[in-house]
C-alpha cells in the first residue's frame, strides 16, 4: 500500500469524522479540538484566497500598473480602493477603528443601493406578478393542469401569501381595556398566516433534515468504503 | 465625521441605484456602477481579511494569556497560519489545498451536518412537549408529510401520498414562501432605503 | 528695636515673644498648630473643619468675657421667653443660600421674614408665588441683574474681596474663642449640617459677632449702651490691620495725604451740596436733619462683618484703656449725625429724627441678647473656626457676581482704610473705578461709620479711615449710584414683587439680632409713628421705620407661613401610590405558570443517534437496492431536464458552484445526473464562495469524470467571485472585468445557460435579483439542496428561472430517468428512504408521545 496523496486526505477525513462524530456521545476534546482545526484551516484558507484572489489580482496589480504606465485618473481611481483597503483594516485596532467609518460607509452605502434594486426588481415585483399569474388558464394548461385545479391551486397560494404577509403586518389599535390588538380581521388573517407559515417551514424542516440526512449518509459511506479499503 | 460618513453613503448609494434604473438615460451611470461596484468588492475582501486578522489576535492573546482552553487556541491559530502561508506561497489551487480542503474542511463541516440529522430529529419529536398550538402541530405533520413524501417504498411508489405531498409542498407551502419573500424583500427595502436616507447607519455614525 | 514686633494692627511695638499685641490682642506669631492652616481658605463646596480653639478662651478681652457673664445671668432672668427664641433663631439663622432647596421640613422656617415683607409690602399670595417662582433661583445661581435692587439690605455680608482680606486676616482664634462660649452659652448642642453650615460661614461670623456684640449691648444696657462703640470699635478694628492688602493700605496712605482733617469735620460739606446724580432719596436725605440715622446701623453692620473677625482682637484693650466712648452713656448718638442722614433715604430719614439716645442702638443691639438666643449661634462655634480663612472662598458665587453692583460692598470699602487706593493690582475693577472717582475728587464717597467714628474718639485717631469714609460718601460710586436710582426708580423699597421670600440668604438671617424680643420697642421715641415700624426680623431687625415708604401702609400682621411641602391632592397621591405599586409590580419577579423547563434527554439523543446510525451504516455497508427510484417527474425537474438537454453542445455554460462543503455529498449527488445530460457543453465554473473554486476542481475531477460522456465536459474556472450581491452585479454587469479570467465573454447573455447550484436559498435570490436585467432570455437552472428547495421554488413559478432540480429525490427521478452516470443518488437511495422512513414514524410517534405527556403536565400544572 503506497501513501499516496488520496490515501493521506481519506487518513485525515477518516479521524475528522469520527472525532466529530464523537460529540453523539458528548462534548468531549477530541471534538473541540477537530472543531479548532477545522476553523482554523477554513480561515487560513479563506485568507489565502482573498490574498490572492482580491489583494493580489484585484488590488495590488492594478495598482501597480496604473502608478507604472497609467493616467492620472487611473493613478487616482486604483489610488482610492488602496485608501479604502487601508482604512478598512484599521478597524482591526480598537484605537483606529474609527478611522475605518469612512470605507464601511461606502461599503453600506453601495451594498444597500445593490440590495434595494435587487430586492424591488428580482423578488417584489416578480413575486407580486407570480402571484397574480397563479391563475393564468394558459400558462397552466400548458402544464396540463385543469382550470378548477388552476383556480383552486392559485387560491390557496394567493390566500397563503396574502395571509402571511399579513401575519406581518404588526400594527396594532389600543383596545378599551389598554391592550394592544390587531384588528380582528387582520387578527383572523394573521392567524391563517401562521398556518401557511407552519406548513412552509414544515416545508423547510423536511428539506433541511433531508440534506443532513444526505450528509450523514455521504459520511457514512465514506467511512465504510475508507474502511473496505484496508480490509 | 458622521455628515462625512453619512454623504459617502448616500452618495455611493444613490450613484449605484441609479446605475440601476437610469444607465438607459445616462450610459456613463453604469461605468460609474462598475466602478463603484469594483471598488466596494475589493472593501468586502479586505473586510473579510480584516475579520481574520482579528481572529487571530483573539486566540493568540488566550495563548499568551494562557486562558482555559489556550490549547484548542493554539490549534486554531497553527492550523490557520499554516494554511495561510502555505495558500500564499503554493496557490489556492495547489494539491496541499485540495488536502486541506477534502481532508479537513469537507470532513469536518459534512460531519457536523450529519450529526444535525439527529438533532433535528430529536427537536421535532420533542416540540410537542412543550408547545401545542396549531402552527406547531401543523409544521410537524407537514415535515413529515414531506419527509414521508421524499422516500419511496421497496415495492415502489405511494401513489396517492407522493401526488399529495407535492400538492402540499408546491401550492400550499409555496404560498407561504412567497409571503415570506415578499415580506424580506420589503424589509430589505425598507432597511435600505433607511441606509440611503442615513436615518440608519450601521457604519457607526450614530 | 529690631528685635521689636508692630502690631499689624495698633501699630505698637511688642516683644517678640509675645504671641498677641500687648495693647490690642491681636496675633503676632502664625497660628498655633492646633489651629494651624485655619487661615487656608476653604474651596468652594469644602465643608468646614471644627477645630477646637477653646485654647485661645484666654485671649478673650477682659470686657467681652464680662459681657458674656452679663449675658449669661440675664439668659437665666429671661429664660422662658429667651428657650422660644432660642429654638426659632438657630432654624433661621441656619438655613443657607439654596433656601429654595430647602428640605420640607425647613419649610416653615423659609418664610419671609418681616423685614423683607416690610420691604416688598407684599401679600402673604403672592410672596408665596414668589417663594416659589424661578425668580428665587436668581439669587442663588447670582444673577447680578436684580441682585442690587432687592438686596441692598441683605447685602450686608462679607463681599468677596472684602472676605480674601479678612482671609488673609485670618483670625480663626478669636473665631473659635468666640464658638466656645457660643457653645457654652447654648443649652443644646445641636450638630449642625455640614451642608448648610459651609456655605455660611460668613453668616455665622456675623452672628457670632451679633452676639457677643448683644452681650455687649447687655452689658451696655447697664452701663449706658455702649456696646454700640464696642461695636463701631471693632469695626474699625481691621482697617488698621497689617493683613491688610495693599492696595487697601495704599488706599490709607494716598487718604493720609489727601485728608488731614478729621472726617467727621467735612462730612456734613458734603452732603450739603447733593451731586445731581443723586437719586431722590438721597437728595433728600440731605435735606434732613442732623439726626442719627439709626438705619445706618444696619448698613454698618454688614461692613461690620467683614471685619469681625477683628473683633475680638480690639477689645483685648485693657479695662483701664477702655475708651470713653465704651464708657460713657451711649456717645455715638451725636456724631452718628452728620453727613449720613443727608445721604440716607426718605424712610431713614424718619429715623434721624429720633431721640438719639435710645435710637443709636438698634433693637438687636438694645436688647440684651441672653445666652440662650445664641442658639441662633450654635453653628457659629463650628462655622467660626475656619470663617476668616474662608471668607473669600465662602461667600457664595451670587454674592461675587453681584459685587460690583451691590450696595453691599460699598461698605467695606467705607470700612476699610483702602477707600483711596488708586491702580491697585488686587482691587476688582469695580473697586478701581470707585477708587478713580474718589482720586479725582479727592471726596468719600461712603462714610456711613463716620457717625460712629465721630462720636467715638478712640477711632478718630485714625484717620485714614474717616478720611476714606468721608470720600467714599461724597461721592456716589457709578455703581451704586445705579443701584439707588434703580431701587428708587422702580420702588423695589415698596415693590412686593422684587424681593422672593425664600431668598433670604441664611447669613444675612443669621446676621438678624431679631431674637432677642422684637417687641421691645427701643426706640419708642419715635415720634412718627406711621414710619416707625418696628422691624422685627431680618438684617434691618430692631429697626423703626427704616423701610416702609409707602403712605398709610403699615404691617398688620405677621406674614403667614407657607410651607414649600408638596401640595398634593389625595386624588393626586392616590395615583402616586398607584405608580409606584405599579413600578413595583414590574420589578417584582413573576414566576412563570408554565411548566418547568423541559431538560434535555441524553438517553432519547442516544438512542436516536444509535437508531440511525445503525440503520444508516447497515444500509450502506449491504449497498442494497431495495428502495425503487422515484420516477414521477416534477415539473420543475422536467423543465430543467428540457433546459441542459436544449444547450448546444460547445456553447457557453455558465455554472456557479455556491454551496458550502458540508453539502458537497448531496449537491454532487444531485448535480451530476443534471451535467450527464449535457452534450459536452463549453462550461465555465465560478463561484461567490471561498471554497467553491476547489469544489468545482472536485466536482470536475470526480463525479464528472463518470458521466455519460465519458467525462469529456470541459470547463475553465473562474475561481472566486468576491463581494456578494456586489459581486454578482458587477459580474452581470461586466462579466469579464468582474473575472479577469473570462475570456470570449463581454456580457452575460452570451452565455448559452446559466446553471446554478446551491444550498442556500439567499445566494440563489441574490443571483436571481441581480442577473435578472442582464440574463435576458438565457435559460436559467437551479440545482439546489433540499433545504433551499422551497424557498426557491416561488422564483419557478414565477419563472424568473427554468428549472429547478431540488434535493436527493430530484436527482434519484433524473437517474431513474437517465440511467449511467456516477449514480451516485441510486447509492444513497435506500439509505436515504430509510432514514426519511425512520425520521417520519420518528417524528409522528414521539410527536404524539409527547403530544400526550405535554398535555398531561399542562393539566398538572392545572390542577397545582
Amino acid at each position: 500500500m503506497t501513501f499516496s496523496l488520496d490515501l493521506i486526505t481519506g487518513a485525515v477525513s477518516f479521524l475528522i469524522t469520527l472525532l466529530i462524530f464523537s460529540y453523539l456521545i458528548g462534548d468531549n476534546p477530541l471534538f473541540r479540538i477537530a472543531i479548532y482545526a477545522f476553523v482554523g484551516v477554513s480561515s487560513g484558507y479563506v485568507a489565502a484566497v482573498i490574498f490572492r484572489q482580491i489583494i493580489l489580482l484585484r488590488l495590488f496589480q492594478p495598482f501597480a500598473v496604473a502608478m507604472i504606465s497609467g493616467s492620472l485618473l487611473d493613478k487616482s481611481l486604483t489610488l482610492v480602493p488602496v485608501l479604502f483597503s487601508l482604512l478598512i483594516f484599521m478597524k482591526i485596532s480598537p484605537r483606529l477603528a474609527g478611522m475605518g467609518r469612512v470605507a464601511m460607509a461606502f461599503l453600506v452605502g453601495v451594498a444597500a443601493a445593490v440590495t434595494i434594486a435587487g430586492a424591488l426588481t428580482g423578488t417584489l415585483l416578480p413575486q407580486a406578478l407570480g402571484a397574480i399569474n397563479t391563475f393564468d388558464m394558459n400558462a397552466a394548461l400548458a402544464r396540463n393542469i385543469q382550470p378548477f385545479e388552476v383556480i383552486g391551486s392559485g387560491a390557496i397560494t394567493l390566500a397563503g401569501t396574502i395571509f402571511t404577509l399579513i401575519y406581518f403586518h404588526f400594527g396594532a389599535h389600543p383596545k378599551p381595556d389598554g391592550s394592544m390588538r390587531r384588528l380582528g380581521l387582520i387578527e383572523i388573517f394573521a392567524w391563517l398566516g401562521r398556518i401557511f407559515i407552519g406548513i412552509t417551514l414544515g416545508a423547510i424542516f423536511a428539506g433541511v433534515y433531508a440534506a443532513a440526512l444526505t450528509a450523514l449518509i455521504e459520511r457514512i459511506a465514506f467511512l465504510i468504503n475508507f474502511i473496505g479499503k484496508f480490509l | 465625521m458622521r455628515v462625512v460618513t453619512a454623504v459617502i453613503a448616500i452618495a455611493a448609494g444613490v450613484l449605484v441605484l441609479a446605475g440601476y434604473f437610469l444607465q438607459g438615460i445616462f450610459p456613463a451611470l453604469a461605468s460609474v456602477q462598475a466602478l463603484l461596484l469594483n471598488w466596494a468588492i475589493l472593501l468586502t475582501g479586505m473586510a473579510a481579511l480584516a475579520g481574520i486578522f482579528n481572529l487571530i489576535f483573539v486566540h493568540t492573546d488566550k495563548i499568551r494569556l494562557r486562558e482555559k482552553g489556550s490549547i484548542y487556541s493554539a490549534v486554531l491559530v497553527i492550523g490557520l497560519v499554516s494554511t495561510l502561508l502555505f495558500g500564499m506561497i503554493l496557490g489556492t489551487e495547489n494539491e496541499a489545498m485540495k488536502i486541506v480542503l477534502n481532508g479537513v474542511i469537507v470532513p469536518a463541516e459534512a460531519s457536523l451536518l450529519g450529526i444535525l440529522t439527529i438533532s433535528l430529529l430529536y427537536a421535532a419529536i420533542r416540540l410537542l412537549r412543550r408547545r401545542t398550538d396549531a402552527t406547531s402541530i401543523l409544521f410537524l405533520l407537514t415535515a413529515a408529510f414531506l419527509i414521508l413524501g421524499s422516500a419511496t417504498l421497496p415495492f415502489g411508489n405511494i401513489p396517492i401520498l407522493g401526488t399529495v405531498a407535492r400538492w402540499v409542498s408546491q401550492v400550499w407551502a409555496l404560498g407561504g414562501a412567497r409571503g415570506i419573500l415578499i415580506g424580506v424583500a420589503l424589509g430589505t427595502l425598507t432597511t435600505g432605503l433607511r441606509v440611503l436616507f442615513g436615518a440608519d447607519r450601521p457604519y457607526g455614525g450614530n | 528695636m529690631a528685635d521689636l514686633i508692630k502690631c499689624p494692627s495698633c501699630g505698637e511695638s511688642n516683644q517678640p515673644d509675645q504671641e498677641f499685641c500687648h495693647y490690642c490682642r491681636t496675633r503676632l506669631q502664625p497660628l498655633t498648630s492646633s489651629t494651624k492652616g485655619a487661615d487656608a481658605p476653604i474651596k468652594p463646596g469644602q465643608l468646614p473643619t471644627k477645630k477646637n480653639t477653646a485654647e485661645l478662651e484666654p485671649i478673650l478681652p477682659q470686657w467681652l468675657r464680662d459681657a458674656r457673664d452679663t449675658a449669661r445671668k440675664s439668659a437665666e432672668d429671661d429664660a422662658a421667653l429667651a428657650a422660644k427664641k432660642a429654638q426659632a433663631a438657630p432654624a433661621s439663622s441656619a438655613p443657607d443660600l439654596l433656601a429654595g432647596l430647602h428640605s420640607q421640613a425647613d419649610s416653615d422656617e423659609d418664610e419671609t421674614p418681616d423685614w423683607l415683607a416690610s420691604i416688598t409690602g407684599d401679600t402673604p399670595k403672592s410672596r408665596k408665588a414668589q417663594a416659589e417662582s424661578p425668580e428665587v433661583r436668581w439669587v442663588e445661581l447670582g444673577d447680578a441683574k436684580d441682585f442690587p435692587k432687592e438686596e441692598p439690605p441683605a447685602k450686608s455680608e462679607t463681599p468677596a474681596w472684602l472676605a480674601d482680606i479678612n482671609a488673609a486676616n485670618s483670625k480663626p482664634d478669636e473665631k473659635d474663642e468666640l464658638g466656645d462660649w457660643f457653645r457654652a452659652a447654648s443649652s443644646t448642642d445641636e450638630p449642625l449640617q455640614p451642608a448648610k453650615v459651609s456655605p455660611f460661614e460668613i453668616p455665622s461670623s456675623n452672628d457670632g459677632t451679633a452676639d457677643w456684640l448683644k452681650q455687649m449691648a447687655a452689658d451696655s444696657m447697664q452701663d449706658d449702651g455702649s456696646g454700640f462703640n464696642n461695636k463701631n470699635e471693632a469695626f474699625k478694628a481691621p482697617s488698621s490691620s497689617a493683613d491688610t492688602p495693599d492696595w487697601l493700605r495704599q488706599m490709607n496712605e494716598q487718604e493720609d495725604i489727601k485728608n488731614e482733617t478729621p472726617l467727621r469735620n467735612e462730612s456734613k460739606p458734603a452732603f450739603d451740596v447733593p451731586s445731581s446724580d443723586t437719586p431722590d432719596w438721597l437728595r433728600a436725605m440731605g435735606g434732613v436733619s442732623e439726626e442719627p440715622a439709626q438705619s445706618a446701623d444696619p448698613f454698618n453692620f454688614p461692613g461690620s462683618g467683614s471685619t469681625e473677625p477683628e473683633a475680638p482682637v480690639i477689645p483685648a484693650v485693657p479695662d483701664e484703656n477702655m475708651p470713653d466712648w465704651l464708657k460713657a452713656p451711649s456717645p455715638v448718638e451725636s456724631a452718628s449725625k452728620p453727613r449720613k442722614t443727608g445721604q440716607l433715604p426718605a424712610w431713614l430719614k424718619d429715623e434721624s429724627n429720633t431721640p438719639p439716645e435710645e435710637e443709636e442702638v438698634p433693637v438687636w443691639l438694645a436688647e440684651t441678647p441672653t445666652p440662650v438666643e445664641p442658639a441662633a449661634g450654635k453653628p457659629e462655634p463650628f462655622l467660626m473656626d475656619d470663617q476668616s480663612a474662608n471668607l473669600g472662598d465662602d461667600v457664595p458665587g451670587w454674592l461675587q457676581a453681584a459685587a460690583p453692583q451691590s450696595s453691599v460692598f460699598d461698605i467695606p470699602p467705607s470700612e476699610q482704610p483702602a477707600t483711596a487706593v488708586s491702580d491697585s493690582a488686587d482691587a476688582p475693577d469695580w473697586l478701581n473705578a470707585f477708587k478713580s472717582v474718589d482720586a479725582s475728587q479727592q471726596t468719600p464717597a461712603f462714610s456711613l461709620d463716620e457717625s460712629f467714628e465721630s462720636s467715638a474718639p478712640a477711632f478718630t485717631s485714625d484717620p485714614l479711615e474717616e478720611k476714606s469714609g468721608e470720600a467714599l460718601f461724597t461721592e456716589m460710586p457709578d455703581w451704586l449710584s445705579n443701584v439707588t436710582e434703580s431701587s428708587s426708580s422702580r420702588s423695589s423699597v415698596t415693590n412686593p414683587e422684587s424681593i422672593a421670600p425664600g431668598e433670604l440668604p441664611s447669613w444675612v438671617q443669621a446676621m438678624r439680632p431679631v431674637d432677642s424680643t422684637p417687641s421691645r420697642p427701643v426706640m419708642s421715641s419715635s415720634p412718627q409713628s406711621s414710619d416707625q415700624t418696628l422691624e422685627s426680623r431680618g438684617a434691618l431687625a430692631g429697626l423703626q421705620g427704616v423701610l416702609p415708604s409707602v403712605p398709610g401702609y403699615a404691617p398688620t400682621s405677621k406674614p403667614k407661613a407657607y410651607s414649600i411641602k408638596l401640595q398634593a391632592s389625595d386624588e393626586q397621591q392616590a395615583h402616586a401610590a398607584l405608580l409606584e405599586q405599579i413600578l413595583a409590580a414590574e420589578t417584582e419577579p413573576v414566576p412563570i405558570a408554565s411548566f418547568s423547563a423541559l431538560r434535555t434527554s441524553r438517553t432519547l439523543r442516544w438512542i436516536l443517534a444509535a437508531v440511525l446510525l445503525a440503520v444508516l451504516t447497515v444500509a450502506s455497508f449491504a449497498q442494497t437496492r431495495i428502495f425503487s427510484l422515484p420516477t414521477d417527474v416534477p415539473y420543475e425537474i422536467g423543465s430543467a431536464w428540457q433546459v441542459v438537454q436544449s444547450i448546444p453542445e460547445g456553447a457557453p455554460v455558465l455554472v456557479a458552484f455556491d454551496y458550502e462543503p458540508a453539502r458537497v455529498g448531496e449537491m454532487e449527488a444531485i448535480a451530476a445526473p443534471l451535467f450527464n445530460l449535457m452534450k459536452n457543453p463549453a462550461l465555465t465554473f465560478l463561484s461567490t464562495n471561498e471554497t467553491g473554486a476547489l469544489l468545482a476542481d472536485r466536482f470536475a475531477s470526480g463525479p464528472m469524470t463518470s458521466l455519460n460522456n465519458g467525462g469529456g465536459l470541459s470547463y475553465s474556472n473562474l475561481g472566486y467571485l468576491p463581494g456578494g450581491q456586489m459581486g454578482i452585479r458587477a459580474f452581470a454587469e461586466f462579466p469579464s472585468a468582474a473575472m479577469p479570467q473570462l475570456t470570449g465573454i463581454s456580457s452575460f447573455s452570451q452565455f448559452s445557460a446559466f446553471i446554478l447550484i446551491t444550498d442556500n436559498a439567499d445566494d440563489a435570490r441574490a443571483w436571481i435579483e441581480q442577473t435578472g436585467s442582464a440574463r435576458g432570455a438565457i435559460p436559467f437552472v437551479v440545482i439546489s439542496s433540499a433545504q433551499a428547495a422551497p424557498m426557491i421554488h416561488p422564483y419557478f413559478e414565477s419563472q424568473q428561472i427554468n428549472g429547478l432540480v431540488g434535493g436527493l429525490y430530484g436527482s434519484a427521478v433524473l437517474e431513474a430517468n437517465n440511467p449511467g452516470g456516477p449514480g451516485t443518488a441510486r447509492a444513497y437511495w435506500d439509505s436515504f428512504s430509510l432514514g426519511m422512513l425512520l425520521a417520519m414514524v420518528l417524528i409522528l410517534g414521539g410527536g404524539l408521545l409527547n403530544l400526550g405527556l405535554g398535555l398531561r403536565d399542562r393539566a398538572a400544572v392545572r390542577e397545582a
